[in-house]
């Protein structure tokens, strides 16, 4: 049963606030997640320790080649910031697909990664970015990149019974780097993923320099699409070339038959055009011609 | 066409105030000193016999005051629907279910109740009720419910009338000429049979009742029910006491009905009543979303199959309609809706020859009943989608096919009543040019992946429900004596603006401007008898009472004024709010009322109506844009050409038949509850069920056509409905222009269009 709700004004505070609880007190940032659990009985927190009065988590900012976000901010924010627009359109994209304006308003990007649903749209854009969450607990910090997190369908590697996520980072792309973000959902807001892609790449010399290409829900959290990557790494730009590495994610893919989201037949099918689709997006933002 | 002072101008609506600012009381809102809360236990299986029931440790937990389940709780049969109320013999309603029964019959049937002094500590409660189940072999697929070997769901027994295996009603049969005659008369004939979803009213406030007894056995009941007068007269039957010791009233908002509550809200009134008589206190019940997605009436499911027989001139020569459908574990409207699936089907085309064949069945589904359009849309997809490709047989503009085939005054046709008025033609060609159809069919390029087209389709309603069921409605109006006026009528506002449009009518026919008038609505204790909002009849035979008793309250007033000034009475009139008569002779209606108050006399007019019907008719275009690679469909414009006859208010109708066209976006495209192979509804949330979104709308432009009908409220006709009813078609038809697929089931999600799209190209 709920007891307190405390609002601490630092991440050490926070990180106090966590083990006086000892395991039973829970974060709330949006609280999109977390109230809809407790509502259900999911989850019963004695405390909720809001994070959001800690002043640096509402930040959004260059830190020499990295963007860095702090803990609390929102999808809305990172949608309309005209840096993360500039040098890493795919999370702009993606946020703007999560929920409703409402809860892009309150939901933090952080609570989307630490949530750990397979195709939270955000998680699979900072996948894509090979962003890396700043973890902080008594002990102190360390980094873990945000793909590595995933222990499980809603389970996250990052204690949230004494640590915290302080801080995602990626770095910024450059002009000859592009990215972009596919979704196809049953409609245009309030509804999950039936798929969602993210494509960020590199372009050298007419060439694919690196590509990461992140497809869910195909898995238990965001799957790269290897095989794919593989195919263009080096690759001469060519929609040859795309249209091979799209059916090779397309193989590569094992989503499941469900009610509410689609057969898996059709969701692979589509899958190879929604990688394709970003793919040349991602391929003229960087300057490439197709 | 006759001048009006207030009747066709959108006056600002008489709730428009309280609700934007959040004031306005529905049933939900409501508390009493003293209220218990009820909550409902539910089956979790499709169909069982309650072996064991121990309610024992559920009524020792501190702060139970009631647990209620089929042991001690009445068990006369019922119909939660109002068609108990209305069936005229020798048809016979339905009574199939009662209060809690020991069998359950659907995932979400009501097993018991229980009353506590808190929400919080009924639900605990539940959990510690003991139920011991006897699974019974279930059926879910209507085709197999009426084969021999199926469960029977409802055993033959006086009050469940039974026709055939698990059939409810009457098996309908309609028929004009000879169909075989008119086949073999017919040059090209196509038949085609389409299926039909499960879709949700989704209404924004959910089924709720607060209940209380006197100490001298009156009852009181605040609930969402369309149908106050009804609902009273259902609970009489069941608690068998007499309907003047029962108030039923909406308190006095409705957040939306769509149909869901013709009658009883679910099990809303009846659950909180027993609750209120077994603890003598207020019992409140407000169902929460999943109860509202899996145990109140949905949109029928089914099955419904086409054949159209027509010359080469594009002249129809026979329509046969076969319907099916799945009316759940309660018979509710199953009955009446399958009727009006055919009569509706029927009545839009001319044709010499036409037979209608049809039945509802039971499954062990949740049970569908009453919801906007009751019957027609699933009647209209499968026509025009033949009408649509008989056009494409004969090589013919698909406007102009219809436009040769539609119904017009004096044509023969199905319905039990004249049609003295259409403005469909005017609809279609004002729809056309809104639409530009002239485009229909230049709008891609070889190659494109995004493909543009552009549909139609054309259709009908009733006005009321005469003369197939009971149908009339009475009103008061009192001329107050400070010259104000007040209207009683017994229909609910369930946001379709009810109050206001009555109001109008009452100030037009009386000469005052709305800042005169109010109305009070939805109380069976101070209105008089009135069948309640269904059948899109509120504004059409409601606004007809209103009329003639403004008509009598305003007859009073010119006498007495006549009187007064010693003035021929057909000289006077009234403006305004002001007697005139001949030269400047004049007297507010203020100085007339109170000069009668003083002499001890009210003007009070009485209006009861038994109404005749009207076809309002309706044509509906739509653009879409189709993603070839995806299959996902965007709509980009929607156009509703209506006639409505007359709209009285403007603003509202046009609110009217967008929301019409909205829930038929959603049933074209995506909304469709799904139920598992145990039958458990897969889609029981608002984030499961795929309403459309803001950001899904397209621009929906509504135009207003007005054939006035001589049987309507200066010549209204019905306008709830209409919107809901040829959207899916047309949508279909703009499919098929894009991107050369028909779709034969609706909703028309991406991955069936996708599936289409494949054979298609395997072909």
């Amino acid at each position: 049963m709920l007891k307190d709700y405390l609002l601490p004004a630092s991440v050490d505070e926070a990180l106090q606030n966590l083990q006086a609880y000892s395991g039973k007190a829970a974060i709330i940032a949006g609280g999109t997640d977390i109230m809809v659990n407790m509502a259900e009985g999911k989850v019963s927190p004695e405390a909720l320790i809001d994070i959001s009065r800690i002043g640096e988590f509402k930040q959004i900012e260059e830190e020499g080649e990295f963007i860095k976000l702090g803990a609390g901010v929102t999808h809305t924010q990172a949608a309309r910031s005209p840096l993360i627009r500039e040098k890493a359109l795919v999370l702009a994209q993606a946020c703007r697909e999560v929920g409703s304006l409402q809860i892009r308003n309150v939901g933090t990007l952080v609570g989307n990664v630490v949530s750990a649903q397979p195709a939270a749209d955000a998680a699979v854009a900072l996948v894509a970015l090979e962003a890396i969450a700043e973890i902080a607990d008594l002990q102190g910090k360390r980094e873990e990149p945000v793909e590595e997190l995933y222990a499980g369908i809603g389970a996250c590697k990052v204690d949230c019974r004494s640590q915290l996520v302080t801080a995602l980072r990626f770095k910024a792309l450059s002009p000859n780097q592009g990215s972009a973000f596919k979704r196809l959902a049953k409609r245009k807001a309030l509804a999950l993923p039936m798929l969602n892609v993210a494509v960020v790449l590199s372009l050298k010399e007419g060439a694919f320099e690196w590509v990461r290409i992140v497809m869910a829900p195909v898995g238990p959290g965001p799957v790269r699409a290897t095989a794919s990557e593989n195919i263009l790494a080096g690759a001469s730009v060519s929609p040859e070339i795309i249209e091979k590495a799209a059916a090779a994610a397309r193989e590569q893919a094992a989503p499941r038959d469900s009610a509410l989201r689609g057969s898996a037949a059709y969701r692979r099918d589509v899958l190879k055009v929604l990688v394709r689709r970003a793919l040349q997006d991602a391929v003229s933002q960087a300057g490439g011609s197709l | 066409m006759k001048e009006y002072q207030v009747v066709g101008k959108s006056v600002r609506r008489l709730d428009a105030l309280e609700k934007a600012t959040g004031m306005g009381t529905f049933t939900t809102d409501l508390a009493l000193p003293g209220m218990l809360y009820a909550k409902v236990l539910r089956s979790p299986h499709a169909h069982a016999r309650i072996v064991k029931i121990d309610t024992g440790r559920a009524e020792q937990l501190p702060g139970v005051e009631a647990v209620a389940c089929f042991k001690n709780t009445t068990r006369v049969k019922f119909n939660h629907s109002a068609t108990m109320t209305f069936t005229v013999p020798p048809m016979e309603a339905v009574l199939d279910e009662c209060i809690y029964d020991d069998v359950v019959r659907y995932v979400g049937d009501e097993v018991a109740a229980v009353a506590a002094v808190s929400e919080r500590i009924a639900e605990e409660a539940l959990a510690l009720i003991d139920v011991e189940y006897e699974l019974l072999p279930a059926v879910f697929d209507p085709v197999k419910a009426m084969e021999p070997d199926a469960p029977d769901i409802h055993i033959k027994k006086a009050g469940c009338f039974l026709c055939g295996k698990n059939i409810p009603g009457e098996k309908i049969h309609l028929a004009l000429g000879n169909v075989e005659e008119g086949f073999k008369e017919s040059d090209v004939i196509i038949e085609e049979t389409f299926y039909l979803p499960v879709q949700k009213q989704a209404q924004l406030e959910t089924q709720a009742a607060l209940a209380t007894v006197s100490n001298n056995g009156d009852i009181t009941v605040w609930s969402t029910t369309q149908t106050p007068h009804p609902t009273r007269q259902i609970l009489s039957h069941i608690f068998q006491i007499p309907q003047s010791k029962i108030r039923v009233l909406n308190p006095p908002y409705i957040g939306g009905g769509f149909g869901v509550r013709i009658g009883l809200s679910a099990k809303a009134e009846p659950i909180a009543v027993d609750l209120a008589m077994k603890t003598k206190k207020p019992v409140k019940i407000v169902y929460d979303r999943k109860e509202d997605f899996t145990s109140t009436d949905t949109r029928h499911s089914g099955i419904v199959t086409v054949k159209l027989g027509a010359k080469k001139d594009g002249t129809f020569q026979a329509l046969q309609l076969k319907g099916l459908l799945n009316t759940g574990a309660y018979c509710s409207f199953g009955a009446e809706t399958i009727g009006v699936l055919g009569a509706m089907g029927l009545s839009v085309y001319r044709a010499p020859h036409m037979l209608y064949t049809g039945n509802s069945v039971y499954t062990n589904i949740t049970p569908a009943g009453a919801f906007r359009g009751f019957g027609n849309p699933q009647a209209m997809f499968a026509i025009e989608t033949v009408v649509d490709m008989m056009a494409e047989r004969l090589g013919m503009d698909a406007k102009e096919l219809r436009l040769k085939n539609i119904i017009k005054p004096g044509d023969p046709w199905i319905l039990p009543y004249s049609c003295q008025s259409t403005g469909l033609a005017e609809c279609i060609e004002k729809g056309a040019k809104e639409i530009g159809w002239e485009r229909r069919g230049t709008l891609n390029k070889p190659g494109d992946t995004l493909r543009r087209g552009i549909g139609m389709a054309v259709g009908t309603h009733v006005s009321d429900a005469w003369p197939f069921c009971g149908d009339f409605s009475n009103a008061y109006v009192t001329i107050q004596a400070d010259g104000s006026v007040h209207v009683a009528s017994g229909v609910p506002d369930m946001g379709t603006g009810t109050r206001t449009t009555l109001g109008q009518f009452a100030a037009e026919v009386i000469g005052v401007g709305m800042e005169h008038v109010s109305v009070t609505i939805a109380d069976t204790q101070s209105t008089p008898f009135d069948i309640g909002s269904h059948a899109s009849r509120t504004c059409y035979v409601a606004g007809q009472a209103v009329m003639k008793a403004a008509t009598e309250a305003r007859g009073y007033a010119l006498a007495y004024a006549a009187n007064m000034l010693n003035e021929p009475l057909e000289d006077l009139t009234i403006l305004d709010a002001v007697v005139f008569c001949r030269g400047d002779r004049k007297l507010t209606l203020a100085e007339v009322a109170r000069h009668a108050h003083l002499h001890n006399e009210q003007f009070i007019g009485v209006g009861k109506v038994i109404p005749q019907n009207a076809p309002p008719w309706l044509a509906h275009f739509a653009e879409v844009e189709v993603d070839t690679e995806t299959g996902q469909v965007r709509l980009l414009k929607m156009v509703a050409a209506h006639d409505v006859g007359k709209a009285i208010n403007p603003v509202i109708v046009e609110g009217q038949l967008q929301g019409g066209v909205v829930q038929g976006m959603g049933y074209a495209l995506s909304e469709e509850v799904i139920f598992d192979r145990e039958g458990r509804s897969q889609h029981d949330a608002y984030h499961k069920y795929m309403l459309l979104t803001a950001e899904d709308m397209p621009e929906i432009k509504a135009i207003i056509v007005e054939a006035e009908d001589p049987t309507g409220p200066c010549g209204a006709k019905g306008v709830g409905e209409t919107g809901q009813v040829a959207t899916a078609p047309a949508i279909a038809s703009a499919i098929y222009d894009a991107v050369g697929v028909r779709m034969k089931q609706l909703p028309m999600t991406e991955e069936r269009v996708f599936q289409a799209l494949q054979e298609l190209q395997k072909r």
